[in-house]
């Protein structure tokens, strides 16, 4: 019996070493459980869930489209959507534009500690997601900074609402909460650039606008649209935030997806929520990343 | 002697400014940084974690606090462990994810929904040595009694009804009602839970409608269309009652959706608001105790629910947060005077009678609202 044994594990021990691919598998082993029991297997869970119908505590597993079609159907899952596009795509747009300065003065300008530079513009990074978002609602506030400071100067009446409960806050709050997110990347493509390319363009009679339209903005597209994507697509899912200082105009769909999975308890519907949200974020970022590369393939 | 990753943030500054730091250096401290930041969960995560032996009570928040524990502490040196929901319906849906706790907090309205679920046990009453100073009118809510004995320990009672600024909304010599709350003179200033367990039954109050015939198609659209008209005015819906008290307090709002604790609280800050008594009647309702089926430390369970239930919680919950409490005697420890000031009374049916108290629904109807009222919140 042993020896049956020792000769069984022996071929197969003899197996694993000759064949490459399942050596490789092995090493990867531990990566590919956790991907399979962390996302796959839930991703699937959640791609069949949105297929069945809750009633009351329990699921009715026959395959349906009714959420799909509920979806399509009430204009409050599309206005939702579309304004959780709107404000992740305000947001992205706010972002990189602050961010871009900030990232080209640190690569042009800053000869010496650039490390520094970069920690510091990072330093917000450094403390709770939570409490940055509380300390937007104290800024934006009915008697916070803004309001009480302006009025303390007389420019104001009356506080200003529009501040807090709006999706005006959200963007705000949003923007400031993934600025890092925006600066690192357009920081990198920023120093990479052959500044040997700027000389040329001074050179040749380019002024710094100019140069900086045709050489500089073009090779750091790589950066702009790394940065966009990375704000984009976590944002457009965002639910502290909207929760937070969002109020009732600023909701987002993460946020009635977060009371289906609760209050509402139509745990199928979230998931169909879900992957609508995931489909549409998917098709636009591949829109996006197209119609950036063909504009970059345009500018050489 | 110090190492050179170990200075102080002005010695950091410092040596920043005068460009004393090498870059490596400046890494090592980076990381050293890095290194901290990222064990700091696991070195603490023992003292974070809940003691393992403790029974766990699933609440709403505000009552997570070991003040309601007073006997439990004394047999176990600490309170119980804690974790807080803003709404049942919330709450009952993380239950039937899976979530195990030794006791839980619903109210009576969704009492039979609750226990249907089958995920509670009665409890043994023998264990439970403050059992016969309850109330007997509470103890035999709807959906409390089963068959197999008694799944609902009632622990505290009150109101929702609207907290005001005496400064700041005028009532033009009308009475108070619930339609403050609908006031277009106060657009903007106004905010209600954004639970469908209150805000709902309070528009069907103001709707003029019988708590009995609210699940009809009828009274659905009317209540619906009542709370669609309200939309606009409304400043914030919150689970979070403190939010509305902070918002009461700054004059952001003028009129609220409330609890009785938050009048209490407000008033004690010296903030001018009062508790209005609503010409159509408060809702009223009461909240308590159920324990689960799985409940890791039924014994302990039992005592949650036996501190609950106590004289000792019973005044706090009366004296501090201005509800009622189902134990009769903890109403001898408070004086007339200060139930007076709380607008309570000590035979609690005088108030249940008075308000419009709140009754189990069925099921689906409970489903359908919530996910209307969602909708209305959304602007549909």
């Amino acid at each position: 019996m042993t020896q049956t044994h020792d000769s069984l594990s022996g071929r197969l021990y003899a197996l694993f070493l000759r064949s490459e691919p399942v050596r490789g598998f092995a090493l990867l082993s531990p990566t590919l459980l956790i991907m399979l029991a962390g996302m796959c297997i839930p991703f699937a869970i959640l791609v069949a869930m949105s297929f069945w119908t809750q009633h009351v505590f329990e699921f009715d597993t026959t395959f349906s489209l009714t959420n799909y079609n509920e979806i399509v159907d009430k204009p409050m899952y599309r206005v939702l959507l579309t304004r959780s596009l709107v404000i992740s795509g305000a947001c992205t747009v706010a972002t990189v534009l602050l961010a871009y300065p900030m990232a080209y003065y640190v690569a042009f300008h800053v000869h010496r500690h650039k490390m520094v530079w970069i920690v510091l513009m990072t330093l917000p990074f450094w403390s709770s997601y939570l409490l940055r978002v509380f300390a937007w609602k104290i800024i934006l506030g009915y008697n916070g900074a803004i309001n009480s400071s302006f009025m303390g100067l007389g420019w104001l009446e009356k506080p200003l609402e529009f501040l807090l409960y709006s999706p005006t806050a959200v963007v705000i709050t949003l923007t400031h909460a993934w600025a890092a997110f925006a600066i690192l990347p357009i920081y990198v493509s920023l120093e990479k650039i052959d500044r040997s390319l700027l000389e040329a363009a001074t050179d040749l009679g380019d002024g710094p606008v100019k140069r900086f339209i045709g050489v500089t903005l073009p090779l750091s597209l790589p950066g702009i649209i790394a940065a966009s994507l990375l704000i984009f697509i976590p944002t457009v899912g965002d639910f502290v935030t909207p929760a937070l200082v969002g109020g009732p105009d600023g909701a987002m769909i993460a946020n009635l997806i977060q009371v289906q999975f609760g209050r509402i308890n139509n745990w199928p519907m979230g998931a169909a929520l879900s992957l609508a949200m995931m489909v549409i974020i998917a098709v636009i970022s591949l829109l996006y990343i197209w119609t950036a590369r063909r504009f970059t393939e345009y500018g050489r | 002697m110090k190492s050179k990753t170990d200075i102080s943030p002005q010695e950091l500054t410092e040596r920043l400014q005068a460009g004393d730091m090498t870059r490596r250096d400046f890494h090592k401290m980076l990381a050293a940084a890095g290194i901290a930041m990222v064990a700091t969960p696991v070195l603490s995560r023992s003292a974070l974690a809940a003691p393992a032996d403790q029974a766990t009570y699933f609440t709403w928040g505000g009552y997570d606090i070991p003040e309601l524990f007073a006997p439990y502490i004394e047999s176990h040196g600490e309170p119980p462990n804690f974790a807080a929901f803003g709404g049942t319906e919330e709450a009952l849906t993380k239950l039937m994810g899976g979530f195990v706790i030794d006791v839980a907090h619903p109210c009576n309205a969704g009492l039979p929904r609750w226990i249907s679920s089958g995920l509670f046990r009665p409890f043994d009453l023998d264990q439970l040595s403050n059992w016969d100073d309850i109330i007997p009118a509470l103890r035999t809510l709807e959906g409390a009694v089963q068959e197999d004995g008694t799944y609902f320990a009632p622990m505290d009672w009150g109101q929702t009804s609207i907290t005001y600024r005496e400064d700041l909304f005028d009532l033009q010599g009308a009475e108070e009602s619930w339609g403050m709350l609908w006031d277009e003179r106060y657009a903007g200033q106004i905010g209600v839970i954004a639970s469908a367990g209150d805000t709902w039954w309070c528009a069907t109050i103001f709707a003029g409608v019988d708590f009995n015939d609210m699940t009809t198609d009828e009274n659905f659209d009317k209540v619906a269309s009542l709370l669609r008209q309200q939309r606009p005015l409304i400043r914030m819906y919150t689970d979070d009652v403190t939010t509305l008290e902070q918002a009461l307090a700054s004059g952001e709002l003028v009129a609220a959706m409330t609890w009785n604790s938050s009048p209490v609280d407000l008033k004690r800050q010296d903030v001018p608001v009062r508790w209005a008594n609503p010409v159509e009647g408060a809702l009223t309702w009461v909240c308590g105790a159920v324990m689960h089926k799985d409940a890791p430390n039924p014994e302990r369970a039992h005592q949650v629910i036996d501190s609950l239930i106590s004289v000792d919680t019973g005044r706090f919950i009366i004296d501090e947060y201005g509800y009622g409490h189902s134990n009769a005697k903890a109403f001898d420890e408070v004086s007339d005077e200060r139930l007076a000031e709380l607008g309570l009374t000590r035979t609690p049916s005088d108030m249940l009678d008075a308000g419009k108290f709140q009754i189990p629904l069925p099921e689906e109807f409970t489903s359908r609202m919530n996910a209307e009222f969602e909708q209305i919140k959304a602007g549909f």
